[in-house]
Formats: C-alpha cells, sequence, structure tokens
C-alpha cells in the first residue's frame, strides 16, 4: 500500500523516503571529497617516493600517519590543551563583542565615541598583541585564552551591532502600534532578526581563535599544538610538525561543525539554513 | 449624523511639516486636514502618491507627530489610544515575523499585551478561521502567498479588538484576482463586526466597493479636495460593481483625482 502513494508522484515523507535521501546526501556530498582525498594522498604518497623528495621538505602520508599513531597521545593532549584555550577565549571574547555590541547598537553616542577604538584595536596584528598580553596575564594558559578572546571580540561587536539595527521598519511599527515595551521589541524582534548574523562573528571567530591560541603558543608556552609545532621545527621533526598541523585543521573544522549545528537548530528559519539549493 | 460626540475619529486641522534633512526643504506632508470619522463607519483616502495618505494615519496610530492641529482617536489623543490597544494597523508589507507560525504571529499583539497563553491563541485561532486561514496556523510565513501573508496580518491587526482599524494599501502588492476576493472578505468582515476604518488605496473602485465616504486628496501641500459619499445600500457583494449608482460614483472619483493631479 505504501507505495501506491508513492506512485503517485508526490514525495511521500516516509522512511523509505528519507532513507533513499540520506544515500543521494552521501552520494553527492560526501563522495566528491572523499575521493579527491584519496587520490591526493595517493598521488602525495607516490609522488615522494618517486622524485625522492627529502622527509625535511614534504614528508609523505605514510611518515605523517606513523608520527600520529607513534605521538598519539602527546599530539592529542596538546591539541586538547589548545582547543579549550581556543573554546574559553571564543566563549569569553564572543560574550563581551555580543554586550558590547549590544550597547553601541542602542546608544549612538556610545557607537560613535568608541567604534574607532575598537577598529584601531581590531587592526593590531595579533603577533604583536600577544607578547604584551602575556606579560600582563602571565605564561599560563590564561594569557591565550586572553589573546583568543581579544581576536574573538571584534567580529562579534561588529555583527552583533549590524544584526540588531537590520530589523523590518514595518515590523517596527508594528511593535509600536501594539504598545511594545522596549524590552519586548528587543526579545521578540530585534534579538531573533540579528541571530544570523551573530553566527556570521560566530563563525568568523572559530577559525580567529584557534589561530589566535596557536600563535599565543608560539609566543611562550610549554604545552599546546603552538609548543609542539615549535619544538618539531626546532628538531626539524618534519612528520611531527605536519601531524601537528593537521590536527590543528581537524580542531578547526570540529569546532566549526558544532557551531555550524547549533546554528542549524537556533535559526531554522533562516534562508541560508535552507538546504534545497544546490552547493 | 453630524454630531461631534459621535465621532470615533477626530482630525481638526492638522499641519505635518518633516524637517528637510541636510540641505533638502522641509516638506508639508498634510496642510489643514479636518475630517471625523463616524463610529462603524469606513472611509477611504484616496490621491497621487506623496499626497500625505500614509502620514495621516502614521499620525492616527502615533508613529508620527502632527505639527500642528489636534487628533483625537476613541476618545483619547493617539498616545494614549495605542497604549490601551484601540488602534490596530495593517501596512502593504504584511510584516509577519518569518521565525513565528501564523498562529503565534497573529496572537503577537496580544503576547505582549500580556493575555495568558491559552487565551490569546484561542482568539488567534478564532481570526484565523475568520480571515479564512483555516488550516495554515502550523505554517511558518515564507510557506504562504501573499494574499494569505496578508490575511494574518489582518488576523493580528484585530487581535486585540481595536475599535478603529487603519489599513495603508493592504492589498496594493496583490494580483486583481486575490485582491478582489480580499476586498469581498473584507465587506463581509467589516459589516458583520462593526468596526470603524480608514482605508488608504490607489484604486478608486476598490474605495467606492467598501466605503460609506471617499475622501479625495491632492498633493504639496497634502490636502482633502473633495469627499464622495457613497450611498450604494449594504450589505454589499462584488457583484454591486456592475450597478449604474457604482460607476456614476467611480467615474467622479476618477474625474476628481485627475483634476487633482493637473494642478
Ligand atoms: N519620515 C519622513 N521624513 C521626511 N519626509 C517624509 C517622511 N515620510 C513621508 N515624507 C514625505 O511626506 C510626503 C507624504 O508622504 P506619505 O504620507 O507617505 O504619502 P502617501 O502615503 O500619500 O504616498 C511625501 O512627499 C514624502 O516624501
Ligand atoms: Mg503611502
Amino acid at each position: 500500500m505504501r507505495s501506491a502513494s508513492g506512485a503517485k508522484g508526490q514525495p511521500a515523507p516516509h522512511r523509505g523516503a528519507g532513507t533513499r535521501r540520506m544515500l543521494t546526501w552521501a552520494k553527492e556530498a560526501l563522495l566528491p571529497p572523499v575521493a579527491v582525498f584519496i587520490l591526493v594522498v595517493g598521488l602525495w604518497e607516490w609522488g615522494t617516493h618517486l622524485f625522492e623528495v627529502p622527509v625535511y621538505v614534504v614528508p609523505p602520508p605514510s611518515r605523517i600517519w606513523e608520527s600520529l599513531l607513534f605521538d598519539g597521545t602527546a599530539i592529542f593532549t596538546h591539541a586538547g590543551i589548545t582547543f579549550f584555550e581556543a573554546f574559553a577565549g571564543f566563549v569569553i571574547g564572543s560574550a563581551l563583542g555580543i554586550i558590547l555590541g549590544t550597547a553601541f547598537a542602542y546608544s549612538r553616542f556610545l557607537a560613535r565615541g568608541l567604534m574607532p577604538y575598537v577598529i584601531a584595536a581590531n587592526t593590531i596584528p595579533v603577533v604583536a598583541i600577544a607578547p604584551i598580553i602575556i606579560i600582563w596575564f602571565g605564561h599560563g594558559i590564561i594569557s591565550k585564552i586572553a589573546v583568543t578572546a581579544f581576536l574573538s571580540f571584534f567580529p562579534l561587536a561588529l555583527n552583533m551591532m549590524k544584526g540588531l539595527q537590520s530589523y523590518d521598519r514595518t515590523v517596527m511599527d508594528v511593535f509600536h502600534v501594539s504598545a511594545a515595551s522596549g524590552w519586548q521589541k528587543f526579545v521578540k524582534m530585534r534579538l531573533p532578526t540579528s541571530l544570523p548574523y551573530v553566527f556570521v562573528g560566530l563563525k568568523l571567530n572559530v577559525t580567529f581563535s584557534v589561530i589566535g591560541a596557536i600563535i599565543a603558543e608560539f609566543v611562550q608556552a610549554d604545552r599546546g599544538l603552538g609548543f609542539m609545532i615549535m619544538t618539531a621545527y626546532r628538531t626539524l621533526n618534519m612528520p611531527r610538525l605536519w601531524a601537528a598541523m593537521l590536527v590543528s585543521a581537524l580542531i578547526g573544522i570540529l569546532f566549526f561543525g558544532i557551531i555550524a549545528l547549533i546554528e542549524r537548530l537556533a535559526i531554522p528559519w533562516h534562508s541560508s539554513m535552507r538546504s534545497n539549493q544546490k552547493p | 449624523m453630524t454630531g461631534s460626540a459621535e465621532a470615533k475619529v477626530r482630525i481638526s486641522d492638522v499641519d505635518v511639516i518633516y524637517p528637510g534633512a541636510l540641505g533638502a526643504s522641509a516638506v508639508h506632508a498634510l496642510d489643514g486636514i479636518d475630517l471625523a470619522v463616524r463610529d462603524g463607519e469606513f472611509v477611504s483616502l484616496i490621491g497621487p502618491s506623496g499626497c500625505g495618505k500614509s502620514t495621516l494615519l502614521r499620525v492616527l496610530s502615533d508613529l508620527a507627530k502632527p505639527t500642528e492641529g489636534s487628533v483625537v482617536v476613541a476618545g483619547d489623543d493617539p498616545r494614549r489610544a495605542r497604549l490601551k490597544r484601540k488602534v490596530g494597523f495593517v501596512f502593504q508589507d504584511a510584516a509577519l515575523l518569518e521565525w513565528r507560525r501564523i498562529l503565534t504571529n497573529v496572537a503577537l499583539p496580544l503576547e505582549i499585551e500580556g493575555v495568558p497563553r491559552g487565551k490569546r491563541l484561542a482568539r488567534a485561532q478564532e481570526l484565523i478561521d475568520l480571515v479564512g486561514l483555516s488550516g495554515f496556523e502550523r505554517q511558518y510565513p515564507n510557506q504562504l502567498s501573499g494574499g494569505m501573508r496578508q490575511r494574518a496580518a489582518i488576523a493580528r491587526a484585530m487581535s486585540t479588538k481595536p475599535e478603529v482599524l487603519l489599513m495603508d494599501e493592504p492589498f496594493g502588492a496583490l494580483d486583481q484576482i486575490t485582491r478582489d476576493r480580499l476586498n469581498l472578505e473584507l465587506l463581509n468582515l467589516t459589516q458583520k463586526n462593526r468596526m470603524t476604518v480608514l482605508f488608504v488605496t490607489h484604486s478608486i473602485r476598490e474605495a467606492v466597493l467598501l466605503s460609506d465616504r471617499v475622501v479625495v486628496m491632492t498633493a504639496r501641500p497634502g490636502r482633502i479636495s473633495e469627499i464622495i459619499e457613497v450611498d450604494l445600500p449594504r450589505p454589499r457583494t462584488l457583484e454591486v460593481r456592475e450597478t449604474a449608482a457604482f460607476a456614476a460614483l467611480a467615474n467622479r472619483g476618477v474625474h476628481l483625482l485627475e483634476m487633482g493631479s493637473k494642478t
């Protein structure tokens, strides 16, 4: 009987259809990157052997993999520390950005008065500010979190302000005619409208915060991926360096995936979330 | 009928002047507007764009302040009337919240008012049935057509049982067939529920069909040039548009609009 409703040409929401959609998705979205991965790794392995590329220039994938297996615990312990620094700084910096962005959206005076300095602060290269922050906050994890928070702050302040200002004028009129309080306008309209912008900022921050944590570790650290990369570089342990680099990319992807998932759950109505556009 | 005490809306000698921004000259949007609208009356405003129709509705709903003159809406000044939720407004754009279902969109003004959830959703459901959206209450706005979105906006504006309903070109963006259908339903709605309505439109035929009076305005500065009494019997249906009396009124409106645009 099930096939009868399917035969009408209606995409019936049956389990069979869902599974089929999963399979098409796997085929269309998953297959190309996996194929490319296999091809690239294969060529890379084959090429390094064929042209006898020195390991310190480009190690073959098998050597990197060995290093990952051999050093696994160490690499993932360091990666865990870096991830924690990046995540904590991300949360603190984003939260501060949200607060200041909200203040900017509601106070012209604050926005006009502070914005030039916030922009100026944002143009400082992180490699220049990191040593200063480390002097202030010490050699431990706190200073790495502070550097990351510093980087995460600006994208959120800016996007939060833009998001809160991007409401529809007519919708605002509807709230006004309905005698809504300022708080009701904020919670029921301006905040939901700002969410897509907030997520743009959060996604930027994912990348920035991993970079920030690693750079801060370059400057001064006795643990973390940045520290590991630096020591591997000094001892010319290139497979280890490459392994650490790949794991740092993995952290970024994982982190980004978490935020993208939260975005999907938080703002399913937003048009960029509707997945019926082909890539 | 002319007793001033029973006027639901009274506009006395109202001027609105928008100060020109940065070098631009000031705009005299409304000049000496006098108008009294009776309780339960349906009044249309028609005129070239820029003659101040929207501005007039915005003054009545406390979205804009008159530069001169006074306004009484349901016995209060516009601000009090708004805070007491005596005014409903339907805009040309439905302006629904995209992240809410139709049911909670319609219930929004009641939610803002603080009406308990069960009660406000029941009322919203009633209104949804009234405007012919039954079955769509669980949908999101982007799943609905323009006409349906506008129905939801009308239901939302009526949710607080306003004494005065303001409608600014509510059907302006709809195709003719949808527009006809919504005209018919608005006729039925206003004939069944006693409501005082001020309705802005660009269509003289729509104005004559729906109204007790049609106010014809001219631009620069915005003034009332003429008021047409529409004495067609009620209840009306769309067929009234085929009568000679309707044609005569519509022609008169067209003529007045043309005269206004020549000066
Ligand atoms: N907020 C505003 N600031 C300055 N000028 C305005 C504003 N709103 C409307 N106007 C001007 O006032 C005049 C009347 O506008 P409006 O009431 O929107 O006319 P209508 O609705 O009849 O087209 C127009 O010339 C318009 O440009
Ligand atoms: Mg207008």
